[in-house]
């Protein structure tokens, strides 16, 4: 767990880490423990590994709707369905190969980032919550109730795929795809953050009408951040699908939505490694504390509750210009 | 059953669902109203309101009995202690976030909600608990339309909840402040209005009414459960945004539209009870893209 | 509170870390016991618990003594996941237990690749047939012999017209589907079909649907708690017709939710310890030891833990895929719940299905 270093923006480890120089070396560390991690942990650690690198980059994903563009979602979930959902049918229904499936995974991605951004985008962001939240109800009744996504009992049989000879089949190969697409996810925020996108979402986030009056169509770019976003969950859900070889409408749940956005804002909205902390807090936790049995909720959220309440800008936080 | 007896029974039905979601979307609303809060607890308040009121019922009903009488007595007793526990959790988890991002306080009450609903569980180790009380069965028969005492009587209670409500924010002091507060903290501030206090009123009537609401169901539908506030909860949010967020007669509104929505939804060809929520939702998202406020909102200006 | 924490963390690093721990012969019992199906969950482990302290006592397996590790699942499919891979992990000689189909389905991939033998007790989706791999057996009468028992019962009471209610999970919806199929192929009519969310509470929209289709029969085919509320309103709603449950909710739990309005209900069951002639010092030893009565699913969960037992010892070792090949070659084993023998599907050969009815606030068999 090498992102799990509390460091604080303006003392601690957080001067030390705004040294270009140094936090390279600091993700190239990051990045060695986790490529060496399956020689230190079992099995079952790899898996909770795995799943808490899926988290990485679900909650990179929503880190740019909520971090970056300042628009709440509370249906996230629905876009991490759209991807693992699109794997599944047109594989497991139509025998098409995973990688020709893949783009479609996205198409339908930017598609219902589309569907959902672009007619609600003028709302407040209280009614945006709720219409977010009705899209994530919406996609996940239908798939329980069409055919052709197999109802409740969801689809399965889901092929692994070939990459170039390499059958990714067993744990530490999805652990290995996981490393490779959160680092991706990492370097992808990175560059979105710097870009003049990034920048657009700072001012519209800060001050609509100012960036409106700056020539930034803030429509246009709040829906970048949605489509964005929707990329990410997508191919979450892609290899989630393909990892757990089965997928069920009950994975796709408001729980799913919340836990993701629960673990952007307390790590920190819009700072990358904040937000990574979070994922990994969210996962582990809840995981470490399974001898507790029936307790081991109620002692994570007295933990959650406890950090937010020292902590009200995140463990991690952006710092504010 | 004729059409018309269908109808008329759904619009029954959809009146008593209703109740419930408003008297729990009152309080969405009015929290929401004061400090901008979307009090993702609101739901589980209203759940330990039917664990309190299943408590308060059984110290009783050796004493009142469990029929009407005794439930509403029991109903009081939960409304005063979980509307106590509102405000404790203000104070406790709200309070020193006023000032923080909008969002985490929006975390923090996602958090207490885990608390509250973990706490009943490690209680009650997740069974569910039958809350018993003598209603009887008995109605009115018009024709085939059915209509019960209970129904009725539920119907009341929250009716006269609600109209209490709107005397008290309409016509008194406090209620004034309430609405003054809504509008503007810091103004409210300057002008010697004791904006805490004002707050702790909200959540004391807020969470009073959702327990209200807890305690009824419990009595009304026979069993208590931890996670029973989940899904009204996220109903009670739909029907406050769809009266328009911040509005108490929205709030009333958008809850009994919800429930004829609903009722409607199940029996509606081509919709049924699959697809009814999908209907539902399908609906909110419409009224919100037609008129971005809700249908009783105030349009509003503001930063995240 | 902060020391207990700071315990079960330092389990959890622990466990996060270590690979594999067998010194005892360790295992696995894969249930909820968290969540809504947490009663079901602890009631299995203990009937496992029972049958290990029989085994242990006359000298254990192999020489060893037996030991149990659970795996809570919370009927979720994520958490499942987790939970079995952590059985895997602390290498467990085999697993039973399964209760949840939905919960229960993406764990066998992970027992498939693990080579562990896999025995469900409780499951029965039959979803979960094809993707079986071939290590998991499924000791539970599946979804298909339940439509079956339902529809030769429902028959029997003159029934014509049947609504079915489900609660759109994998469990319940495939008992739904296969229960209207088997219905209109026996040339009678499925009056409506209908889906409600768990912990919804109120029903009475899909209730006045039912009474507006007004169907000989209602037939629930999802858990306890909603079924109980959805009796009481139909109940209250003033319907008259038959009503049937199926498995998951023959607890006795649904008369303290039901009520009055739970008389002369039927119920699809799985043989429970009541009703079994072989089980009456099962119950006892039960009793002395959990201070309860055995839950519905009690014999199962003990019959299968037994029939993994003698699997091993006719395997001779740990060795996974003796004691499979032991499993699959069971003939007719002395069960609480009657003789196991299983197909080429690897499910029971027979259905155990029984038929129940409510009457004074309890179950008493109805199709003897």
């Amino acid at each position: 767990m090498p992102d799990a270093k509390p460091a604080l923006p303006d003392h601690g480890l957080g001067p030390f880490l705004q040294d270009a120089r140094v936090r390279w070396v600091a993700c190239l560390i990051a990045l060695a423990v986790l490529i060496a991690a399956p020689l230190i942990f079992g099995p079952y650690g790899i898996v909770i590994l795995t799943n808490a690198l899926l988290y990485v980059v679900l909650c990179l994903g929503l880190n740019i709707v909520v971090g970056y563009a300042g628009l709440l979602d509370l249906g996230y979930a629905a876009f991490f369905a759209v991807g693992a959902y699109t794997i599944g049918v047109l594989t497991v229904q139509f025998g098409f190969n995973f990688w020709v499936a893949f783009p479609f995974a996205i198409l339908a991605a930017i598609l219902a980032g589309v569907i959902i951004g672009g007619p609600t985008l003028r709302l407040r962001s209280d009614y945006l919550a709720i219409v977010t939240l009705g899209f994530g109800e919406i996609v996940r009744f239908s798939a329980r109730n069409l055919e052709v996504t197999g109802r409740a009992s969801g689809l399965s049989g889901i092929q692994d795929p070939w990459l170039f000879g390499w059958h990714i089949n067993s744990s530490i190969d999805y652990y290995y795809v996981f490393v490779f697409l959160a680092a991706l996810a990492v370097l992808a925020s990175f560059r979105l953050a710097n870009s003049r996108l990034g920048r657009a979402w700072l001012y519209v986030r800060h001050d609509e009408d100012a960036a409106e009056a700056m020539g930034i169509n803030r429509v246009k770019v709040k829906l970048a951040a949605y489509v964005i976003g929707a990329i990410f969950g997508a191919i979450g859900g892609a290899f989630f699908a393909t990892n757990l070889g089965a997928i069920s409408p009950e994975s796709f749940s408001f729980e799913q939505s919340v836990l993701v956005l629960m673990a952007v804002i307390l790590g920190g909205m819009g700072k990358i490694p904040g937000v990574i902390l979070g994922a990994f807090i969210i996962i582990l936790g809840p995981e470490l504390l399974r001898d507790l049995g029936e307790f081991r909720l109620l002692v994570f959220a007295v933990g959650l509750l406890l950090i937010m309440l020292f902590r009200p800008s995140g463990i991690w936080p952006a710092r504010r210009a | 059953m004729t059409t018309f007896d269908v109808v008329l029974q759904q619009i029954v039905n959809g009146l008593v669902l209703g109740s419930f979601y408003a008297l729990v979307a009152l309080g969405y609303t009015m929290i929401f109203g004061v400090i901008k809060l979307l009090n993702f607890a609101h739901g589980d308040l209203y759940m330990v309101g039917g664990f309190v009121g299943f408590l308060a019922l059984s110290a009783i009903s050796s004493v009142v009995g469990a029929g009407w009488g005794g439930v509403a007595i029991a109903m009081f007793m939960s409304m005063i202690a979980v509307g106590c526990l509102g405000v404790v959790i203000e104070r406790v988890a709200y309070h020193p976030m006023l000032r923080a991002p909008r969002l985490s306080i929006l975390i923090t009450a996602l958090a207490v909600s885990l608390v509250l609903q973990n706490t009943v569980l490690a209680l009650t180790h997740g069974q569910y608990t039958a809350f018993r009380s003598d209603f009887g069965f008995g109605g009115i028969n018009l024709g085939n339309l059915f209509i019960t005492y209970n129904q009725m009587i539920l119907i009341g209670i929250a009716a006269l909840l609600m109209i209490a409500l709107e005397l008290f924010v309409s016509r008194t002091q406090y209620g004034r402040a309430m609405r003054a507060v809504a509008i503007d903290k810091d103004m409210c501030q300057l002008m010697g209005i004791n904006v805490s206090a004002v707050i702790a009123i909200t959540f004391l009537i807020g969470s009073a009414l959702a327990a209200a609401a807890g305690t009824m169901a419990g009595a009304y539908y026979g069993s208590v459960w931890y996670f029973m506030g989940f899904l009204i909860g996220l109903k009670a949010f739909t029907a406050a945004v769809i009266g328009g967020i911040g509005s108490i007669p929205g709030a009333m509104l958008g809850g009994l539209i919800l429930g004829l929505l609903e009722a409607f939804g199940t029996q509606l060809p081509g919709v049924g009870s699959e697809w009814k929520d999908v209907f539902s939702f399908a609906i909110l998202i419409l009224v919100l893209v037609l008129k971005p406020t809700g249908l009783l909102g105030k349009s509003e200006q503001e930063r995240m | 509170m902060m020391q207990i924490f700071t315990r079960a963390l330092i389990a959890g690093v622990v466990a996060l870390s270590t690979s594999v721990s067998a010194q005892a012969l360790d295992i696995g019992v894969q249930v909820p016991t968290t969540g809504s199906e947490a009663t079901y969950g602890q009631d299995m482990i203990n009937a496992v618990q029972l049958a290990i302290n029989e085994i242990n006592a006359d000298g254990g397996l192999l020489g060893e003594q037996l030991a149990i590790v659970t795996g809570d699942t919370a009927c979720d499919p994520q958490q499942s996941v987790n939970a079995a891979s952590r059985l895997v992990s602390a290498g467990v000689v085999g697993v039973v237990g399964g209760y949840c189909s939905g919960a229960t389905l993406p764990t066998m991939q992970i027992y498939g690749d693990a080579n562990v033998p896999f025995v469900i007790a409780a499951a029965n989706s039959t979803q979960l047939i094809p993707e079986n791999p071939g290590n998991a057996f499924m000791i539970n009468s599946t979804g298909a012999d339940q439509a079956a028992k339902a529809v030769e019962f429902l028959e029997g009471q003159g029934v014509e017209t049947l609504a079915i209610v489900n609660q759109g999970d994998a469990y319940s919806q495939d008992l739904a589907d296969l229960t209207a199929e088997a219905w209109e192929e026996a040339g009678h009519t499925v009056a409506a079909t209908e889906t409600v969310n768990k912990g919804e509470q109120d029903y009475s929209a899909v209730v006045t649907n039912i009474r507006s289709a007004n169907p000989d029969a209602v037939f629930w085919t999802a858990y306890y708690a909603d079924g109980g509320l959805l009796i009481r309103q139909l109940r209250q709603a003033g319907y008259q017709g038959e009503i049937a449950v199926g498995d998951g909710s023959n607890s006795p739990q649904l008369f303290d939710i039901a009520g009055q309005a739970a008389e002369g209900v039927f119920a699809f069951s799985n043989p429970t310890a009541q009703f079994l002639p072989e089980a009456a010092s099962f119950i006892e030893d039960y009793e002395a030891e959990f201070g309860g009565a055995p839950g519905p699913y009690a014999p199962l969960a003990y019959d299968g833990m037994k029939l993994l037992a003698q699997a091993i010892e006719e395997a001779g070792s740990t060795d996974a895929d003796a004691i499979v090949a032991a499993l699959a070659s069971v003939d007719g084993f002395e069960g609480l719940a009657g003789p196991i023998s299983f197909t080429e599907e690897n499910t029971l050969a027979r259905s155990n299905f029984i038929v129940l009815e409510g009457q004074g606030g309890a179950w008493t068999r109805a199709d003897d």
